[in-house]
């Protein structure tokens, strides 16, 4: 009879899990037979009223079913709670099509960020990066450059000066001879700093605009290797492969002086209305340091060669982002800046 | 400076095509502008380089660059003269130079019975396609012979000089001159004129006078090809604003021997063109003669300089090319003497620049340099610009970078007496240089507030006051004090400053006139007892005159001693294992009473259990009594070593209340 029972039992209890539709029913089918009161909880109470051997026949069975029912009831309530969180899923649609919420971050300026990468260029190659003052005197900016008073050569740097006899520097270059009057040579130096020219404002020109400058300079620093350092920054900068050209210029501070081009970004070199058709980019000025600006600088010419360049510094810029006014960079407009 | 191609061909045999030959002396000489067609000639604007210009400010000296380029055969016409013996120079015209030092060398001549006319179509031709306006052959020459030669010449008409004598000297304060052109100068002791006994006839180096112009009339010329000082000439173009073609020759320095070959040029085609007998002999003043410059060429520092190894025989040959004399030629070295033409070059690296451009730049290959492995230094302006920078952004703002000038009006809103002012500015907006960074910024919220409902911005740049220095200045719209005060604490935070802490600002009476800050709504920001910066809202007197329409708060900190302060290392606070406890807090208290008062007196009762109190509301409203208002606090209590019992922490909660309850005008909400 216990036998019977148990195997129907079984058999119920079974169809009974499969039919459950949620938790709640679930739960009381669980208390019809395995609950304080359920029924195979008494049927395994009543055992002890049975002989030993009976008790341990029906003992051994009842406790397999129990463990099967409790298998049976944790997957079917895992099964329903799987069910009904996908039930609960389908129901949350979102359109992804729908904007989605930006935080509001601020935005760094173009010029320090193309500053960020100058730097970190240079620093690898092992530059020091140095600043000067905005502010400049005479000799500094012009005469220690071997640019003397009175001299046409002035001409190329239109000049703001200040009330009481200082001037707005028009070139990083200084910084060049105040780091030489204070540091031994060998030195790897560049500066990106402020600079200010005289002149009407268009879109490549401004009053005021950032050059970068580099100085290099050791026993036998030559032009070859400024034209492995520039060409290295440049397709590091870049991130493209390009060559440098140099051309014969004019520097009083520097002898021999380059005009330096490098293949044209748009063209790669082979002519195009961004180049005037050459397929070269006039980039920077360059030169090896004049014995003068050494000796201005307190060092002896004799023991000392290297080079120094300086390049617009918004032209980088305007390279890198493809700006085509200048003034943009100075002129606070967010929906400008805010690109960037 | 424009040039004639088929001048240039004159010169040069087998002269490239005017593409070609653009492309060369662009690559090894000088930047060529552009090549235009011109009726049966090409011209070419070639950027000269401002040293070279004592040599290639004429045509004969172009073609002897391309012909060093090219290798071509370079020649010059050397002009023959068919002197007349009655007639004599020195009987027609006597010189006198008072300064030598401003005109080293005068040299003049004398061309007698000429027919002045109209000049031939080549010669008028050639005029036109370098710019010049034909006049008549006398003066065509002179100027033909400049474009040719580089040496300005001036023709007077003999019989207009008083006296026919020429002087040179500086003019006297009050002269008067009146030009070719018809202008009136006023001169003055710095300006150097050519005079006769009576007036100035001509402004020397600069432009000719009135008073002795060849006209259809003249009989006797007399050509003057002189050569003044570069920086009298300078000086005194700049001073009358007066320049021209022989100006900008004079300044830029010419090789004084070259007046005679230019004088003989000239008699030669005013003979040829206007008839006339040269009169014999030169009227030469030339004191001290100027000789050939010798340079030591080592081709050991040539290797290391440029870089590569040019074989000596291309040294030799280049050198030779460009019309300079080897000697004392060694195995290493050679000295060169360098034509007196070739006024920029004087030392060792001119002529290297020489021998690698003409051999060519593109041939020296690009070699990284073999160095110690010093390591760059760290530049710590930089890095704490950048870190800065960085949180900032992090924080919304967008950086700006403005103009480093203010104008007159923008002048009004500081004390005048640390203004920097510009000597020469090129608009009204560039009067002063910035002594803050607040004025641009206004205007960058005036322009942007169409597009933006809110706007922040800073920018960190350089003031001008009795110093240079960095300044940090951010700007907010809206009632935004808090929100900047926070980001203020936040910025503080991340650059390593704890101590910070807010004062009220007690103008001076003269800082009082100042009105750029709400009275009520500034504040001193400041470490320890250090005044670092302000904060606070603009009034809203010069909110108006900047045309804004928000509120705008602001923040304004010396840069340089922020980074001063700022440090590095963050020191890491262990968290507590055990469980912090919060409690609320309210209290009603009169509207004055300020938030750090309440603050201090909790945190001196609570002592060390309280780790932190967070003052979440802030209410005045009409339910509350007047002038009243209602501070709610969290206030967190937190031990180290142990679990803290409730029993414990409502003790303390309740002292911190009667603590608070001894002002009676404090009430605590229950």
């Amino acid at each position: 009879m216990v036998k019977i029972n148990l195997k129907l039992l079984k058999k119920r209890a079974q169809d009974e899990i499969k039919r459950a539709g949620d938790l709640k029913l679930l739960n009381e089918v669980f208390k019809k037979y395995l609950g304080k009161k359920g029924e195979l909880t008494l049927v395994l109470r009543s055992l002890e009223k049975l002989p030993k051997a009976k008790r341990v026949k029906v003992g051994k069975e009842a406790n397999e079913i129990k463990n099967f029912l409790r298998v049976q009831f944790d997957q079917k309530a895992a099964a329903i709670k799987e069910k009904a969180k996908k039930e609960a899923e389908e129901k949350e649609w979102i359109d992804i099509t729908q904007p989605g919420k930006k935080p509001a971050t601020g935005h760094l300026h173009p010029l320090t960020q193309v500053r960020r990468k100058t730097e970190e260029v240079f620093q690898g190659l092992g530059f020091t990066v140095t600043e000067g003052p905005e502010v400049e005197n005479e000799w500094y900016n012009f005469d220690a450059l071997n640019i003397p008073k009175d001299h046409p050569a002035r001409d190329l740097w239109d000049t703001f000066y200040l009330k009481g006899g200082l001037l707005l520097r028009t070139h990083t270059t200084p910084v060049d001879v105040r780091y030489m009057e204070k540091n031994n040579p060998p030195l790897r130096i560049i500066t990106i700093g402020r600079c200010f020219r005289h002149e009407a404002t268009d879109a490549s020109h401004e009053s005021n605009f950032y050059q970068l400058d580099g100085l290099m300079v050791g026993k036998d620093i030559s032009v070859a290797n400024f034209k492995a350092i520039i060409q290295e920054f440049f397709q590091r900068f870049f991130g493209k492969p390009v060559e440098i050209r140099m051309r014969p210029s004019f520097f009083p501070f520097t002898e021999p002086s380059f005009e330096v081009d490098m293949t044209c970004l748009v063209c790669k070199g082979k002519g195009c209305s961004a180049c005037q058709k050459t397929g070269w980019m006039e980039m920077m000025g360059a030169g090896m340091m004049h014995p003068n600006v050494f000796k201005n600088s307190g060092l002896s010419p004799k023991n000392w060669q290297g080079w120094a360049f300086g390049m617009g510094f918004d032209r980088l810029a305007m390279m890198k982002y493809k700006i085509n006014d200048i003034r943009l960079l100075y002129s606070g407009d967010l929906r400008f800046l805010k690109q960037f | 400076m424009v040039f004639s191609y088929n001048w240039l061909k004159d010169y040069v045999k087998n002269l490239p095509k005017p593409e070609k030959l653009a492309e060369l002396l662009n690559l090894y000489a000088f930047e060529v502008e552009e090549v235009k067609r011109a009726s049966g000639d090409y011209v070419l604007d070639i950027d000269v380089l401002p040293n070279r210009a004592p040599d290639c400010f004429s045509h004969i000296g172009i073609a002897r660059e391309v012909a060093a380029i090219t290798g071509a055969t370079f020649r010059v016409p050397t002009p023959e003269i068919k002197e007349d013996k009655d007639i004599k120079t020195k009987d027609l015209v006597s010189v006198e130079v008072k300064n030598k030092q401003a005109c080293p060398r005068y040299t003049a001549k004398a061309v007698t019975n000429v027919k002045v006319g109209s000049s031939p179509k080549w010669l008028k031709d050639r005029l036109k396609v370098c710019g010049l306006r034909p006049i008549n052959n006398v003066v065509d020459v002179a100027n033909y012979v400049m474009l040719e030669t580089g040496q300005p010449l001036h023709a007077f008409d003999g019989e207009k000089i008083e006296e026919k004598k020429i002087i040179v000297r500086f003019a006297k304060k009050n002269e008067k001159i009146v030009t070719l052109d018809e202008e009136k100068y006023d001169l003055d002791e710095n300006i150097l004129v050519i005079t006769d006994t009576r007036s100035p006839v001509a402004i020397a180096g600069i432009k000719g006078g009135k008073l002795p112009e060849i006209d259809s009339k003249t009989k006797t010329v007399i050509l003057e090809s002189a050569n003044f000082n570069p920086r009298i000439i300078r000086r005194g173009s700049q001073r009358l604003k007066l320049k021209t073609d022989a100006s900008w020759r004079f300044e830029h320095g010419i090789d004084p021997n070259l007046t005679e070959t230019a004088i003989d040029r000239a008699v030669f085609l005013v003979q040829k063109l206007a008839r006339g007998k040269a009169a014999k002999g030169l009227v030469d003043i030339y004191p001290q003669k100027v000789l050939p410059k010798r340079v030591k060429l080592d081709f050991d520092y040539l290797e290391r300089l440029l870089g590569i190894r040019i074989p000596v025989w291309r040294i030799k040959d280049t050198l030779k090319k460009l019309g300079f004399k080897l000697m004392d030629f060694r195995n290493r070295s050679v000295t060169v003497e360098v034509p007196t033409f070739r006024r920029d070059l004087s030392i060792p690296e001119d002529l290297i620049e020489e021998i690698g451009r003409i051999y060519g730049y593109e041939k020296i290959k690009a070699t990284l340099p073999t160095v110690s492995l010093i390591p760059s230094k760290e530049n710590f302006n930089i890095f704490w610009e950048e870190a800065t920078k960085n949180i900032l952004k992090e924080a919304g703002f967008t950086e700006v970078y403005n103009y480093s000038f203010i104008n007159e009006k923008d002048k009004r809103i500081f004390s005048g007496k640390e203004l920097v002012e510009v000597e020469n500015p090129l608009s009204a907006e560039q009067k002063y240089l910035r002594p803050s960074l607040i004025p641009n910024l206004l205007k960058d919220i005036q322009k942007n507030q169409r597009y933006f409902s809110s706007i922040r911005i800073f920018e960190l740049g350089k003031i001008f006051r009795k110093k240079e220095s960095r300044q940090l200045t951010g700007v907010m719209t809206g009632e935004a004090f808090y929100q900047l005060k926070g980001i203020i604490d936040l910025l503080f935070h991340k650059l390593g400053i704890s101590d910070i802490w807010y004062d009220e600002y007690k103008p001076t009476p003269e800082e009082s006139k100042l009105v750029i800050w709400h009275p009520q709504k500034c504040a001193e920001i400041k470490v320890g007892q250090e005044e670092v910066g302000f904060l606070g809202e603009i009034s809203q007197k010069i909110i108006d005159s900047f045309d804004i329409e928000k509120k705008v708060v602001v923040f304004d900190i010396d840069f340089e001693k922020l980074q001063e302060l700022s440090l590095e290392e963050t020191i890491y606070q262990p968290v507590s294992r055990y469980p912090a406890a919060v409690r609320d807090l309210a209290m009603l208290v009169p509207r004055g009473t300020k938030v750090v008062t309440v603050l201090n007196k909790i945190n001196a009762a609570g002592g060390k259990l309280i780790r932190d109190i967070d003052l979440f509301d802030v209410y005045e409203g009409e339910e509350l009594p007047e002038g009243k208002k209602n501070l709610a606090f969290h206030i967190i209590y937190q031990a180290e070593d142990r679990t803290l019992k409730s029993e414990e922490i409502d003790q303390m909660h309740q002292k911190i209340i009667k603590t608070l309850e001894k002002d009676p005008a404090w009430q605590i909400r229950r």
